[in-house]
């Protein structure tokens, strides 16, 4: 059987469009017929595969957020840590790590958001070890290291602070896909920062990995990460 | 049923009754519950307070403004996530119309509380006063733990 396509010319007065194909026997080699069932596996497969590709969607829902079906890979960062000491992707790796992006002026989503963390992590067993927390301040000009230092380690010891001066604060905010705006307060001291609420995943290969976005709880972050890790 | 548990029983509901509608109709007070400052690490140059707010009165209930003596500056603020951003907003007032009660509460309506004067730990006290048009609602904010 072979399907062929009636040239226009050769359309009847009269005939219906439907009837442009039709299906005509004709005698054909053995061979020929190999690779004409050859070719239409081929292109079954192919349709198959790029049905599966265009049908697939680039996050996954997970309880307290989004996945990303591809991570991204993140270009250097050249952040500070807490101790004053270079962080960039390699510290990422080789264990899942949650970013919160804030700062430490912020007296009430932060504090709360860490101690769900510290609290979090404690829920998680042995399993914590494979996890990181830092902070990353998206505030640099009151948060020195010395300051994150205090801060992240009143709520855990194992907890980092990372922060960046600017124009690099808002290349690496752009890589983790974080937006942060300065607020003026009542006097110069008293400014205060909008920030992300999300958490970031990053991968242990130092890949964005997704997002936790709020309102957060401990027990479906929990039970996420159980998962993950 | 005897008599005696009869009687116990129609006392209890008459009073529970009659103690509902107290409530509801207000007791002309405005009183404060639950007023709590989350203790910071140290050296943090801004806390929280948060409290739940009752007005009591016939009157509707505006404030805004606070202050104490252990702070250097306070104001009222609101933390709203909106687009997933999460921001602070100097709102200035806290409104409770006759009978309500307002919470400030983590992630929403709190105290915004500047340069602490003194160390503030977890059992500690100290007092603050919203300024509701004419009249002062002091109330003792226990500094609470953290963790």
């Amino acid at each position: 059987m072979k399907t062929v396509i009636i040239p226009f010319s050769r359309r009847l007065p009269g005939t219906p469009p439907e009837l442009f194909v039709t299906n005509v026997t004709a005698k054909s080699s053995p061979s020929k017929t190999i690779a004409f069932a050859f070719a239409g596996a081929l292109a079954l497969i192919g349709g198959i595969l790029a049905a599966t590709w265009f049908n697939t969607p680039a996050t996954t829902r997970v309880a307290s957020g989004t996945l990303l079906q591809q991570p991204r890979v993140l270009p250097p960062l050249s952040l500070i840590d807490e101790n004053g000491q270079p962080f960039d992707v390699d510290q990422l790796k080789n264990r899942w790590t949650l970013i919160f992006p804030g700062f430490t002026y912020c007296p009430d989503i932060c504090p709360t958001t860490l101690a769900l963390l510290k609290n979090v992590q404690g829920q998680l067993g042995p399993k914590a070890e494979k996890l990181q927390v830092a902070l990353f301040s998206v505030d640099p000009e009151r948060d020195t290291p010395e300051r994150l230092k205090e801060y992240v380690h009143y709520f855990s010891p194992s907890f980092r602070g990372v922060t960046t001066p600017e124009p690099n604060l808002k290349a690496v905010a752009q890589a983790l896909g974080v937006a942060y705006a300065k607020v003026p307060g009542a006097t110069p001291e008293t400014y205060t920062m909008d920030h992300s609420a999300a958490l970031i995943l990053i991968n242990p290969r130092g890949e964005l990995a997704g997002y936790f976005t709020g309102p957060l709880q401990a027990p479906a972050l929990v039970a996420d990460l159980q998962q993950l890790l | 049923m005897n008599p005696t548990r009869s009687i116990l029983i129609v006392t209890l509901t008459l009073g529970v009754t009659l103690g509902l509608t107290a409530c509801q109709r207000g007791d002309g007070q405005i009183t404060t519950l639950n007023a709590r400052i989350p203790a910071a690490p140290p050296g943090a140059g801004v806390m929280a307070g948060y409290l739940d707010l009752r007005n009591g009165t016939q009157q509707a209930l505006r404030c805004d403004a606070v202050s104490g003596p252990d702070f250097g500056a306070a104001e009222i603020h609101r933390t709203v996530v909106e687009d997933g951003q999460s921001r602070m907003l100097r709102e200035q007032i806290v409104e409770a119309v006759p009978g309500a009660i307002v919470s400030l509460a983590p992630g929403g309506l709190h105290l915004m509380l500047f340069r602490p004067q003194r160390e503030l730990r977890a059992g500690d006290q100290t007092v603050l006063t919203l300024r509701c048009g004419d009249t002062a609602v002091s109330a003792t904010f226990q500094i609470q733990d953290l963790h």
